[in-house]
């Protein structure tokens, strides 16, 4: 009997906290929390219906789960979604199953994981201000239609607001 | 007139300048005033920029707010992404604690956010500050006979609470504005489902368009109506590439609202950019010579 006691099997999953501390601290990280598992996400998730893949129920019982090695992997599931907003629509409990997944997608940032398509947007607008290149053939189009050459954007505002926060308020 | 601060993002003014006439040809038809806005950047999109840096994003977009709330004035937007972006800010930074995080970074080059100045997307403007009997009024070509399909896209309607344009169930400002402009709106049975853009997959939003397309053409519309400029990038470009894909032909034009308004009140077909699509509504020429036959009466 007592070697029996002694020999407990390994609890089938451990939660890691350390995953979930971290994605809490992304805005609107948190709210996985409040998941119970109900799926009224799936049901009108468009990327569900056409990928064996994705599942947000699932995606979020993961994340409660803190199963970093299967969310946040090169080739993320997270990419899959369409941002619909139809699971935000639908939550009971205001989980906003689409915003814990752009948490997610701020957590493959902060580890330089991008899909390459979204790596050139957003080098786009840290250099430009903006996500569409602009260049001599766009003000001749708009010039067609009477509308003045594109602004360049002041970028030294820009940059001065994507640097992190100061130390004693940025934690992640 | 009513002012609004004119906020019109990246995707119209620097790859579809011809929507960005339209709205200005049409709004002074509203009695609507655009004021446009000095020094604006990317609202920065929802799905990209964000994807990198909340923080950041909200703060980008919080400095775009700042430009409105100099003005006085509330914003509007022609973009279903940017009225996301900054419709989802202005809410999130009714928190204290946040906003006060944003307003850390923004102290940085001598601006504060106050939340002072509301987001508007363009129709909800057009159907509260005009009204659908103004357009009707409007209108010197009507479409009649026209039937058009529409797509809302996913960013009008949803988060309802954030957007707050219409019900996400069951809209109706799309139907009530091609109405206006003397077409038939059909309702495909595929109308709820998303042109797929955000999607980082190949064949995902591939199959998820055919379907849609599919569903507009069994209604054979003559035009498939879109109110973003992103789901018509995906609609022009991406049906095209569907269309090889899976050898079909759906040959459904899609086409920017205010297009066809401006289109409806007169403006030249050959000002639209239709030129450029590659899907031409080349229907809409039956309608042309409608403004001189008819002495650019409104139709009783």
């Amino acid at each position: 009997m007592n070697d029996a006691t002694n020999d407990r099997p390994e609890p089938i999953v451990k939660v890691d906290f350390r995953f979930r501390r971290e994605l809490a601290r992304k805005v609107e990280g948190n709210l996985a929390n409040y998941c119970y598992q109900c799926g009224a996400c799936v049901g009108d998730c468009a990327a569900t219906l056409y990928s064996d893949r994705f599942n947000p129920r699932e995606i979020m019982l993961k994340v409660l789960y803190g199963l970093e090695e299967e969310l946040l992997t090169e080739d993320s599931v997270l990419w899959l979604c369409t941002n619909c907003y139809a699971c935000h629509e639908r939550c009971p409990q205001q989980v906003k199953p689409v915003e814990v997944i752009i948490s997610m997608k701020n957590m493959l940032a902060d580890r330089g994981i991008y899909p390459p398509p979204v790596a050139g947007i957003i080098e786009t607008f840290e250099q430009t201000g903006r996500t569409v290149k602009l260049g001599p053939a766009i003000d001749k189009q708009r010039a067609k239609y009477g509308l003045p050459p594109m602004e360049p954007v002041p970028m030294d505002e820009i940059a001065a607001l994507l640097t992190a926060d100061d130390a004693d308020e940025e934690v992640g | 007139m009513q002012r609004f601060a004119f906020f019109p993002g990246c995707l119209i003014p620097a790859r579809y300048p011809a929507m960005e006439y339209a709205i200005r040809q049409t709004l002074p038809r509203l009695d609507i005033e655009l004021v446009d806005l000095e020094g604006a950047s990317c609202c920065p999109d929802p799905i990209y920029f964000k994807s990198k840096d909340k923080v950041a994003w909200l703060a980008v977009a919080a400095r775009n707010l700042t430009l409105a709330e100099e003005q006085g004035l509330d914003v509007v937007t022609n973009c279903s992404g940017c009225t996301a972006t900054l419709s989802e800010t202005y809410h999130l930074l009714q928190d204290e604690e946040l906003r006060e995080r944003v307003n850390k970074r923004l102290a940085r080059i001598g601006r504060r956010y106050e939340g002072t100045s509301r987001v508007r997307h363009i129709v909800t403007l057009v159907r509260d500050v005009a009204g659908y009997d103004m357009v009707r009024q409007s209108v010197v070509r009507p479409l009649e006979g026209l039937k058009m399909a529409i797509h809302y896209g996913c960013h009008l309607l949803k988060p309802s609470k954030v957007m707050e344009v219409d019900d996400p169930n069951n809209p109706s400002v799309m139907e009530n504005l091609v109405e206006a402009l003397g077409a038939s709106p059909v309702r495909h049975k595929n109308w709820y489902l998303c042109c797929g853009k955000a999607c980082q997959d190949e064949d995902l939003p591939a199959e998820m368009m055919r379907d849609l397309l599919t569903t507009v053409r069994d209604e054979q519309a003559d035009i498939l109506c879109l109110i973003c400029p992103t789901c018509f990038s995906q609609f022009d470009v991406g049906q095209h590439r569907v269309a090889r894909k899976y050898d079909e032909d759906f040959h459904t034009p899609p086409v920017y609202f205010f297009s066809l308004l401006a289109f409806c009140q007169g403006v030249d077909y050959d000002m639209l950019g239709f030129e450029r699509h590659r899907f031409k509504p080349e229907r809409l020429k039956d309608f042309a010579e409608i403004k001189e036959q008819v002495g650019g009466t409104p139709a009783d």
